[in-house]
């Protein structure tokens, strides 16, 4: 068999987008990050009473849902006008976890969330469990952790969407 | 539908809340309630209430009970002081105002402020010094 143009081509084009691929599976999922909440309303408004959270933390469903609710938000009133409240679900809704603009870290945690179910929390995502498993119960309860949802107690960088490991650095207290 | 059709509605809705003092809408809401009072506000402040889920909130689980220190929600997110003599924004954005009343009172109360509850607090976080 003699090397043609059309064999060339192909292996080439083989080569390119597997080490595409490898590059950009890598890339997104040893990183462990996300691309941070840079909508100025979604950032002032999701992040004055937590860590204004990555869209792509959780699907557009999930999203939907919690800002229809958001007069019994964990127990509190979050309620927006109805014009913040249309912006930031569309900012949401845009970059959620199964939109067209997430990466694969994202379109990992949507797949692993069962299709009729609308998680209101990313803690309670299988992703999230198999990631925080060996994280003991005692740990949790430290005085400046206080809550699953304070992420930047340990993850250092998470308010910049970084959750690396070597940038995790738990409270001794 | 022509450009300036659209420039006037977007021009009210980019255009900043207006910046008030801390005085300014204590006075505002005096109007409506009659005078304040900052022992009736602080009273308030600190009143414990016990929510139909069995929880006893006030201010203060959030707030703390020094309204000059910071303070933390339960998302353990911190949470800038209400004293306006430590934190200078505080009061100064009528809107903001509201919406914090609205939602506070709610989850505290379990029900809105009365225009004179919040003229009182109002008045009694001024006073702080």
């Amino acid at each position: 068999m003699g090397i043609t143009f059309k064999n060339l081509g192909i292996l080439l084009t083989t080569l390119i987008s597997s080490g595409f691929l490898l590059g950009y599976s890598w890339g997104s999922g040893s990183d462990a990050s996300f691309p941070p909440a840079t909508h100025k309303l979604t950032a002032e408004e999701c992040g004055s009473c937590h860590m204004a959270f990555p869209a792509g933390l959780l699907p557009a469903r999930s999203w939907q849902h919690m800002m229809k609710t958001l007069d019994r938000h964990f127990g509190e009133d979050a309620s927006l006008s109805p014009e913040e409240n249309a912006a930031i679900t569309r900012y949401l809704v845009d970059n959620a976890a199964d939109s067209r603009n997430a990466n694969l870290l994202m379109r990992r945690i949507a797949s692993g969330i069962p299709s009729g179910t609308a998680p209101q929390r990313f803690t309670e995502t299988r992703h999230f469990g198999y990631l925080h498993d060996e994280v003991p119960a005692n740990i949790w309860k430290r005085a400046k952790i206080g809550s699953k949802a304070n992420c930047v107690a340990c993850h250092t960088r998470a308010e910049s969407g970084s959750f690396i490991e070597r940038e995790i650095k738990i409270p001794k207290d | 539908m022509k450009l300036y059709h659209l420039a006037v509605p977007l021009l009210l809705l980019s255009a900043p809340a207006r910046a008030e003092t801390p005085q300014q809408i204590l006075a505002q809401y005096q109007q409506q309630a009659g005078a304040a009072s900052a022992a009736r506000g602080e009273k308030f402040f600190f009143a414990r209430n016990t929510l139909p889920n069995g929880e006893v909130v006030s201010c203060t689980s959030c707030h703390t009970d020094n309204p000059k220190a910071v303070g933390k929600t339960r998302a353990h997110k911190q949470v800038e002081p209400l004293a306006p003599v430590a934190n200078r924004e505080r009061f100064t954005d009528p809107a903001k105002v509201e919406k914090w009343f609205k939602r506070n009172c709610k989850d505290v109360l379990a029900r809105e402020c009365t225009v004179q509850e919040k003229a009182d607090f109002v008045a009694f976080l001024i006073s702080v010094k």
